[in-house]
């Protein structure tokens, strides 16, 4: 009995330490809208029933008390748009120091102040996939944000439930911060390769030398001295064990396929390709072994290594059955994905539903969350967007944007300033124009001087 | 700051003042020698400890130690009495985390085959093994400067990178003695790092982060491997490493991380690596402090805020003149402003038991910003507690210090006004049981009149100045001429090269009611250093402090005179 006690005692001061409290989460009635679900088809004059954050009901004519309904007769529902790439909300991009950084964690540098994220969900944009940046061969761990913008506390912004990923990058990015910065390896592509097995061996070994510390604890009066912990390594053992998946930065076909080689040595199956400009070259390979591809739509010859691609890329990987996603990499692209997206079904002549998927369910595979959000079905999170138009026309604009059934973005409440803070001194806050720019470099670009400017401008 | 231009400052500063080669005085009213070691102060207003006060109390101090606080002390006839009718004394202030006094450890060396992604220990800023008293001077003026502002004890902090050493809590006394109360008292933590930009690991937060728990992680394991060595035959010898040995008092919670952070993100990461670990954490220099105040109260930790306030560049700003947005956005502006001066009474309200830090503050600053803060909410009480008996507890020295006891060190300030009161100044400052005495100035004529007198003082012509240091006094002159709404002008000052006088041109010359403020800059060899020089003009004198920005600042008296053609 006393223990009882003590445990609810334990239960309730828990309850009310607003250190573990939960996000909020939200109900609401959208009704009469066209239901664009992405995996179930276009549904007319639809319901959308979300209660406590969850989609609970599609249908018509439906009825809630005590809810908040919104008549969107004449309007677009949409899954939630995701980014599989972006560096929205971080502090810092690069830990540009050394070729592998799998301790680093993008989770203990999140900035929920940053207005880039209202500005996403402005885009109808409710998760992105915060990553490290591309100056090492292997980076850091990603975080999968929910755009819960507001409370300034980086832990709601975090997507508990989503699956562990990592950075990984090819190319001349860490040659060029490694080799050419600090003439250490890697120095060319094959240096870049060479990382990444030296790494994963030393991870089998790593692996061994605490298994055998952990088996000889278990004999009785043994005393084992503890190995030196290393959480470099011991990342790469998840990512051997298939408990991370790995998102590499590359664009050229062979260095795709080398990267597709080494995992499937090592097998590793959990693995995305992001930008993968020259993907097209490679697509039945990408279809066969890995996670998919993440692309742009129509960006390339920003440096030499991406001067080789095609606007068709998005549609020849999709109709080749590699799980195909656009991402936008930058905070201005993320508040029109859905123009991006409309670019492939320009060019490609990708369906409705194949184009939506480009930057819904897609996406939402290659970060581990599609049975969870990226599509309208009952039982998954209710992360919608309201749109004024059908999400694939040029008149798009996002209405309304909900994460967990929470309204964080309403075009008919947006006040001038959504800034959640401000420099006490400062009368007018730097405008940075380059912000278009790709932030995949962020935080090296000093590395570009006497490069020139023109072949280097951009920073992904 | 690049080191070599620091050394070379210090170079200008001591050349500056060893130029000026007068003895000092044998008279002390600087403390330093005494002529009795029996003090008692009679009919003073004494603040014991906030919110205990004795009306015309005396403290009977006796060889460093207070020997006794009441209504009705006996006095010994050895005793120096001090007649402080119309004084206020209180416990003397206890700094939290300060760098008076601390210099420079020398920079490693970067050995030939340097690898930026796997830098030594000592590069990579990781350095626990420092303890900060090697290179502490009780002998430099930032001591002099905070021990005037009321401070008799502080917690020293080295500097450096991400672990930088260990802190030393000390007393401002006599400096025939060492004045340690004591050493390796907190490790120093920060969000800085690798030397040498960001090239080198850990070269951002997401490395700083990562490093701190492996080092944290390993020193762990370090720990018990040398645990098991010492008590089992038959195993491999521990790899002594002395990161981690240093670290061990610090896992075995012997001792607290004392972690600089800025601002509430900053907080939240320095709360999770103790969340992940256990230490014992007190948290430096917080700001947006109301948006954390109960993840910090969760974890225990305590709480050092800066006497720093930001300067005020917006609440005078002419709104009607504004468009409609610009309003909004300034109004913005004003409220993070305010926000930031209520930082103090937010952490009072959430009831954290937080210490004031000197960290960033100008010790001239002390009781001004002490005054914005209640104005903002902070309450006397608490204010003191934070000066005294708050920083006593988090530095673990209450047994000894922090209040007015019989038993306690006797270290109090002695003031002419209550704490928080506009005339309050310092008159005395006992540290260790040595007196310290202070020039107290005049009161201003009026407050009302500041306005009246503004026309009424003029700053144009030739003065001629001194500046005590504590190497000896220096003159020079000033002529100052008016040149429609602002002022030019020119000083003189000994030539720190040597060979009579040189000559700057005044800057930013302002004059606000009777406050006179402006610099000027010393150059030598290519390099300049800048002198802050602010005062008050009443009639032909100006009283004021000529400041050397981290070397500490020195009054200056200058008097107006006819210019001699």
């Amino acid at each position: 009995m006393k223990k009882t006690i003590f445990i609810i005692a334990a239960l309730l001061v828990m309850g009310w330490n607003p250190a573990n409290s939960q996000t909020q989460k939200g109900s609401v009635l959208i009704k009469n809208a066209t239901v664009l679900t992405i995996t179930k088809g276009v549904l007319e004059d639809t319901d959308v029933l979300v209660e406590n954050g969850i989609i609970k009901k599609i249908g018509r004519g439906l009825t809630a008390s005590n809810v908040t309904t919104i008549d969107a007769k004449g309007k677009y529902v949409m899954p939630g748009i995701i980014d599989a790439h972006s560096h929205v909300a971080l502090d810092a991009v690069n830990e540009g120091t050394a070729p592998i950084t799998s301790e680093v964690r993008m989770a203990d540098v999140i900035d929920p102040y940053d207005i880039g994220l209202y500005r996403a969900l402005a885009g109808g944009v409710t998760v992105s996939h915060a990553m490290h940046g591309s100056a090492n061969a292997i980076g850091g761990q990603n975080i999968t944000l929910k755009h819960r913008y507001g409370s300034g506390n980086p832990d709601d912004l975090i997507m508990k439930d989503a699956a562990r990923t990592i950075k990984f990058a090819l190319g001349e990015n860490p040659t060029r911060v490694h080799g050419r910065g600090n003439g250490i390896q890697p120095r060319s592509r094959m240096g870049v390769e060479a990382v990444i097995r030296n790494g994963f061996n030393d991870a089998i070994q790593y692996k061994k030398t605490w298994e055998t510390y952990n088996n000889a604890l278990k004999v009785k009066g043994a005393t084992p001295v503890p190995p030196k912990y290393s959480e470099r390594l011991q990342t790469l053992v998840d990512i051997l064990d298939g408990k991370i998946i790995i998102h590499c930065h590359s664009y050229r076909a062979d260095e795709i396929y080398m990267l597709i080689n080494v995992c499937r040595e090592f097998g590793i199956t959990n693995i995305v390709f992001s930008h993968v400009n020259e993907g097209f070259k490679v697509a039945p390979e990408l279809a066969a072994y890995t996670m998919g591809a993440s692309v742009f739509a129509d960006w390339w010859a920003y440096k030499f290594e991406v001067y080789y691609s095609t606007a068709y890329n998005a549609a020849i990987l999709t109709q080749n059955g590699v799980i195909t996603s656009i991402n936008s990499d930058s905070g201005e692209l993320i508040r029109h994905l859905y123009h991006e997206a409309g670019k492939a079904q320009r060019y490609g002549e990708l369906t409705d539903e194949q184009t939506l998927a480009l930057i819904t369910i897609n996406p939402a595979k290659q970060l581990g969350i599609a049975d969870k959000v990226g599509s309208i079905e009952e039982g998954k999170q209710a992360d919608l967007v309201i749109f004024n138009d059908h999400p694939l026309s040029v008149y798009a604009i996002p209405q309304m944007t909900f994460v967990d059934g929470v309204k964080y973005f309403d075009i008919n409440e947006d006040p001038n300033d959504m800034r959640l803070r401000v420099a006490a001194t400062e009368s007018i806050e730097p405008i940075f124009l380059k912000e278009h720019d790709h932030k995949c470099m962020h935080g090296v670009d000093f590395f570009f001087t006497n490069f020139g400017r023109s072949l280097f401008d951009h920073e992904h | 700051m690049n080191p070599k231009i620091q050394a070379f400052k210090y170079v200008l500063v001591l050349a500056l003042f060893l130029s000026f080669q007068n003895i000092k005085a044998q008279s002390d009213p600087s403390g330093e020698k005494r002529v009795t070691g029996t003090i008692a102060i009679k009919n003073a207003t004494i603040t014991t400890t906030p919110g205990k006060t004795i009306t015309n109390g005396t403290i009977l101090i006796k060889n460093g130690l207070i020997e006794a606080v009441g209504t009705n002390v006996n006095i010994p006839r050895e005793a120096q009495v001090i007649l402080a009718d119309s004084l206020f004394i209180y416990p003397g202030f206890i700094d939290g985390a300060s760098t008076a006094g601390v210099g420079k450890f020398a920079d490693p060396e970067k050995p030939s085959n340097y690898n930026p992604a796997n830098p030594s220990d000592e590069m990579a800023g990781i350095t626990p093994w420092r303890n900060v008293m090697d290179v502490y001077d009780n002998k430099n003026n930032q001591i002099y400067d905070w021990r005037k502002s009321g401070f008799t004890i502080a917690q020293i902090v080295p500097e450096g990178g991400m672990i930088s050493g260990k802190t030393a809590v000390v007393v401002f006394g006599n400096q025939s003695s060492t004045n340690i109360l004591s050493q390796n008292s907190a490790l120093a933590v920060r969000f800085q790092g690798a030397r040498g930009s960001s090239r080198a690991y850990p070269g951002t937060p997401l490395g700083i982060m990562a490093k701190f728990r492996d080092v944290y992680k390993n020193t762990e394991l370090s720990s018990r491997h040398s645990k098991l060595f010492a008590s089992n035959a038959g195993l491999n010898r521990p790899e002594i490493n002395k990161t981690y040995e240093a670290l061990y008092p610090v896992v075995d919670k012997n001792i607290p991380v004392l972690f600089e952070v800025s601002d509430d993100i900053e907080i939240r990461r320095a709360l999770s690596l103790q969340k992940e670990n256990g230490f014992r954490l007190i948290l430096v220099g917080v700001s947006n402090v109301e948006k954390v105040t109960n993840e910090i109260k969760a974890a225990n930790a305590n709480v050092l805020l800066s006497l720093k306030l930001p300067d005020d560049k917006v609440t005078k700003a002419k709104m009607e003149e504004l468009s409609e947005e610009m309003q909004a956005r300034t109004k913005r502006i004003q409220d993070a402003y305010h926000n930031i001066l209520k930082q103090a009474s937010f952490l009072e309200e959430a009831g954290i038991p937080f210490g004031f830090t000197s960290m960033g503050a100008k010790s001239g600053d002390t009781f001004k910003n002490l005054r914005v803060m209640a104005e903002n909410g902070l309450t006397e009480n608490t204010a003191l507690a934070a000066l005294t008996i708050n920083n006593a507890n988090i530095l673990g020295i209450q047994k000894f210090a922090g209040t007015l006891e019989k038993g306690k060190l006797a270290n109090m300030v002695i003031l002419t006004a209550p704490l928080l009161d506009e005339e309050a100044q310092v008159k005395h400052v006992v540290a260790d049981g040595f007196m310290y005495d202070y020039e107290v100035k005049a009161k201003k004529n009026g407050s009302g009149e500041k306005n009246g007198s503004n026309g009424s003082v003029a700053i144009d012509g030739f003065w001629e100045y001194t500046s005590d240091t504590p190497a000896g006094s220096s003159s020079g002159t000033l002529e100052i001429k008016k040149e429609g709404d602002s002022y030019k002008g020119t000083i003189t000052y000994d030539n720190p090269a040597g060979g009579g006088q040189a000559s700057s041109e005044m800057k930013n010359i302002s004059l606000s009611g009777t406050n006179l403020s402006f610099s000027f800059d010393v150059a030598a060899g290519g390099m300049s250093l800048v002198v802050n020089v602010s005062g008050e003009v009443s009639g032909d004198q100006i009283s004021g402090n000529l400041s050397l920005s981290e070397f500490g600042s020195f009054p200056m008296n200058a008097t107006k005179k006819p210019k001699s053609f």
